[in-house]
C-alpha cells in the first residue's frame, strides 16, 4: 500500500483528534469529589469494597475520581498527586506497601486533603491519616478455635496446615498470629505440619498446598488466610481426594478468612467449618464517616478497628445476613 | 476563459499546496516532530482539564518524567544498537533494595554521613554488573538480547524479593536517610513566589546531566557512532574496524547505569527501597522510546526524540489520571497511542524512503 503525504497528514491529525476525543468520553468532574486510589482490584473482596464505597459515595452526592495503580507504589503516589490537583475533598487508598505510602499522606497533609487507608494500615510516622483495619487477629482466632473444637470432638489428633498471606501485609502476619495462638490451645486435637508461604498468590499457594499433602498425607486440618485461594484449595484437596462434606471420613477441617461468597457457598454446601468475615460494609461506613469527620475539623483516631465476626456451621442462619459475600451470593443466585 | 487565465487558475492553488506541504513536510521531517504533536494535544485536552495549565500539575509532570526519562535513555542506546533490555524494572529493584540496604537508618551496613554516598556507589555497581551480565550473554553468546534480559529480568526480579526478605519482616527496606531523600524533594536553589516554591529540583538536575551526557555520547562522539553502526549493521561495522562485541555490550552498560540512577529517583521519591519498585513501567519505557522515533531495529536513535517521547507519554498519562480515568482506560489508550506512533513512524519512513 502506498500512502501520499495528505493521507499521512489527515491520519495524524484524526489520530490526535481520537485521543483528544477519548479524554472527553473517560471525563469525569463535579463539586465535591473523594478519590478512591485502589492498589488493585485481584479478589472479590477489593471488587466489592471498591463498589459499596463507590455506592455510598454516589448515594451521598460525591463525585468520584478513581484510580487503580496495579501494585505501583511510584504510581499510586503520582496518582495521589493528580487527585490533589484536582482539588477533591478527600482520599480513600488501599497501598501496596505501608512504608511507601508516607510520601503520599504528607503530600495529603500538605494539601489539607484527609486520607483513610481502606483495610491496610500505613507504617508508623509523622504523617497524619486514619486507618480501617478490621481485627484480623481476633477473626482469625475466633474462626480457628471453632475449628479446633470441631478437631476435638473428632476424639482425634489432626495435622493441620496454614496458608500465610505476604509476610510484608500487617494483615497477613495478624492472621497467622491469630491462627497460631488458637491452635496452642489445643495441643492434644492439632499439631501444625505445614505452614505454607503465599505471597497472596493463588499459583503459590496451590502449587503449595499441593507439596504439602503429597509430604504430609494425613492432613485433615487448613486454615487459609484468604478466601481467595478456595478455588486453588478446592483443587488441591480433591487431587489427594480429601475434598469431602462434614462428616464424611475424609472431609477435611476447613476454616477460611475475609466472607467471600465462594465461601459462603461452601458453608452452605458443607465443605467449610468456619469462616472469619470482614465486615466490609462497617468498614466503608468507617472510612466514609472518618472522611466526612475529618473534612468538618472534627478529631479522628488514627486506627478504627472492624470487630467482625465469625460464620460457623452453628450460627450460619443467624449471622449470615452480616456476611457480604453472602449479599453477593445472594444477588448473583437471585439473578 | 482563456487558455492563460485557466493556467493562472490551476497554477495558484496547487502553488498554495506546495507551499503548506512543504511546511508539512518540514514539521514532519523534524526532530521536534512529537513536541508539536504534544503540544497540539495539550491544546485539545486543555477544555477538557484546565488544571493542565497550572504550574502544580506543570511540576508533577516534570517530577513524573525524570526517572522514566533515564531509564528510557538507557533503553535508547540498546534499541540503536539493535537490542533490547527487558530487564531494566529488575536492575531497578535490586539497585532500590540494596541501595536501601547500605543506608538504612535501622540496621543499614553504613551509617553516618557516608551512608548515602555508600548506597549510591552500591546502585551504581549493581546496575553496571547486571548490564554487563546482559551485554556479554547477548554479545559473546549470540543469544537474543530479548531472551537474555527476559531471563535476567525474572532472575534480578526474584533475588531482589529474596534479598529484601534478609533485611526486613517487611516487604520493603524504609528509614532512609534525609540526604538521600533529598534527591526527590530537594532544590538546587529555590525562590518562593505567591506561596509556590520555584527552583531547579536536584532530580532535573540529575536528569539533565544525564541527558546531556548520553546526548554528547550517542550523537557526538565515536562510540556513540560505533553503537549506530553497529545497530545499522553489524557485519559492516565489523568490516570497518569497530569492536561490535564491545559496542553492544557497553550499550547495556549504559542501559544498567541509567536504570540504577532511575532506582535512586524511584526509591528516594518513595522513601523506601522496594523489590518491585519500577516493575510494571516496561511498557512505558519501550512506548516513550518508540514514539520518539528510535528504530525498534536499529541504527536510528537520538537522546532529544527520547525526550519528547517521555513528555508526549507522561503528558497523556496525566491528563488521563485528571479526569479520573480508570488504569485500564488509560493502559487501553496509551497501548493505542503508542501503536499509532509506531505506525506513524513505519509511515513517515515508507513516504520519505520513496522520495
Amino acid at each position: 500500500m502506498t500512502v501520499n503525504r495528505r493521507q499521512f497528514t489527515l491520519g495524524t491529525l484524526l489520530a490526535i483528534a481520537a485521543s483528544g476525543g477519548l479524554t472527553t468520553a473517560v471525563r469525569a468532574q463535579g463539586d465535591k469529589t473523594i478519590a478512591v486510589l485502589f492498589d488493585g482490584l485481584y479478589s472479590e473482596f477489593w471488587v466489592a469494597g471498591m463498589k459499596i464505597i463507590k455506592d455510598d459515595l454516589t448515594k451521598r452526592g460525591f463525585e468520584i475520581f478513581e484510580a487503580i495503580s496495579d501494585q505501583n507504589d511510584s504510581k499510586q503516589f503520582e496518582q495521589v498527586k493528580a487527585a490533589i490537583a484536582r482539588k477533591v475533598d478527600g482520599i480513600i487508598i488501599v497501598q501496596t506497601d505501608s512504608n511507601a505510602v508516607i510520601p503520599a499522606i504528607r503530600a495529603a497533609n500538605a494539601a489539607n486533603i484527609p486520607m483513610v487507608h481502606f483495610n491496610r494500615p500505613p507504617a508508623k510516622s509523622d504523617a497524619f491519616s486514619v486507618a480501617i483495619q478490621a481485627d484480623n487477629e481476633k477473626i482469625a482466632y475466633d474462626a480457628v478455635k471453632y475449628a479446633c473444637e470441631v478437631a476435638k470432638k473428632s476424639g482425634q489428633k489432626h495435622a493441620a496446615a496454614i496458608l500465610i498471606g505476604d509476610l510484608g501485609d500487617p494483615n497477613a502476619i495478624q492472621r497467622r498470629d491469630g491462627f497460631e495462638a488458637a491452635v496452642k490451645e489445643f495441643p492434644d486435637a492439632v499439631e501444625v505440619v505445614a505452614r505454607i508461604p503465599t505471597e497472596w498468590n493463588a499459583d503459590t499457594a496451590f502449587a503449595g498446598l499441593t507439596n504439602a499433602l503429597q509430604a504430609n498425607p494425613d492432613i485433615s486440618f487448613l486454615f487459609t488466610s484468604s478466601d481467595f485461594m478456595i478455588p486453588q484449595i478446592q483443587q488441591a484437596l480433591e487431587s489427594a481426594d480429601k475434598w469431602a462434606k462434614i462428616g464424611e471420613d475424609n472431609h477435611v477441617i476447613f476454616a477460611g478468612f475475609d466472607g467471600f461468597p465462594s465461601a459462603y457457598q461452601l458453608m452452605k454446601d458443607g465443605y467449610m467449618d468456619a469462616d472469619g468475615v470482614q465486615n466490609l460494609f462497617l468498614e466503608t461506613k468507617l472510612a466514609i464517616q472518618a472522611i466526612l469527620d475529618l473534612q468538618a475539623g472534627k478529631k479522628v483516631d488514627e486506627l478504627l478497628i472492624d470487630p467482625g465476626f465469625v460464620i460457623t456451621q452453628d450460627n450460619m442462619a443467624e449471622k449470615q445476613e452480616e456476611m457480604w459475600g453472602y449479599t453477593l451470593w445472594k444477588e448473583k443466585n437471585q439473578a | 476563459m482563456t487558455d492563460r487565465s485557466v493556467a493562472a487558475y490551476r497554477k495558484a492553488p496547487a502553488s498554495a499546496l506546495s507551499k503548506a506541504g512543504a511546511f508539512g513536510l518540514r514539521i514532519l521531517r523534524s526532530d521536534y516532530f512529537i513536541l508539536y504533536l504534544s503540544l497540539l494535544y495539550a491544546i485539545c485536552a486543555y477544555p477538557f482539564v484546565p488544571q493542565l495549565f497550572t504550574l502544580e500539575v506543570a511540576g508533577n509532570i516534570v517530577s513524573e518524567m525524570m526517572p522514566l526519562l533515564i531509564v528510557a535513555i538507557g533503553q535508547t542506546f540498546v534499541l540503536v544498537v539493535a537490542g533490547i533490555d527487558l530487564s531494566v524494572t529488575a536492575i531497578i529493584g535490586l539497585a532500590a533494595v540494596v541501595g536501601a540496604s547500605v543506608m538504612t537508618q535501622t540496621g543499614g551496613y553504613v551509617s553516618g554521613p557516608l551512608a548515602t554516598p555508600a548506597a549510591l556507589i552500591a546502585m551504581i555497581l549493581v546496575g553496571v554488573a547486571v548490564g554487563l551480565a546482559n551485554g556479554a550473554a547477548s554479545s559473546r553468546l549470540r543469544v537474543p538480547s530479548f531472551l537474555v534480559t527476559l531471563a535476567t529480568r525474572m532472575f534480578f526480579a526474584g533475588a531482589a524479593v529474596w534479598y529484601t526478605t534478609f533485611h526486613t519482616t517487611s516487604s520493603s527496606i524504609a528509614d532512609l536517610p534525609a540526604a538521600f531523600i533529598a534527591l526527590a524533594d530537594g532544590y538546587i536553589f529555590s525562590f518562593s513566589v505567591s506561596g509556590q516554591l520555584i527552583g531547579l529540583p536536584i532530580e532535573v538536575a540529575i536528569a539533565a546531566v544525564v541527558v546531556v551526557a548520553a546526548h554528547l555520547t550517542l550523537n557526538h562522539s565515536s562510540l556513540g557512532r560505533a553503537i549506530t553502526a553497529v545497530g545499522a549493521n553489524p557485519r559492516t561495522a565489523m568490516v570497518s574496524g569497530i569492536r561490535v562485541e564491545h559496542t553492544i555490550t557497553l550499550a547495556f552498560v549504559i542501559s544498567g547505569l541509567c536504570a540504577a540512577i532511575a532506582a535512586m529517583l524511584y526509591s528516594s521519591r518513595m522513601e523506601t527501597g522496594s523489590p518491585i519498585t519500577g516493575e510494571n513501567i516496561l511498557l512505558d519505557v519501550i512506548g516513550a522510546v518508540v514514539i520518539g522515533g528510535t528504530s525498534l531495529f536499529g541504527g536510528k536513535g537520538k537522546i532529544i526524540w527520547t525526550v519528547f517521547g517521555v513528555f508526549f507519554l507522561v503528558l497523556l498519562d496525566m491528563t488521563l489520571k485528571l479526569i479520573g480515568a480508570s488504569l485500564f482506560v488509560i493502559y487501553i489508550i496509551k497501548g493505542s497511542v503508542i501503536l499509532v506512533a509506531a505506525a506513524i513512524d513505519t509511515l513517515r519512513n515508507r513516504i520519505f524512503a520513496e522520495r
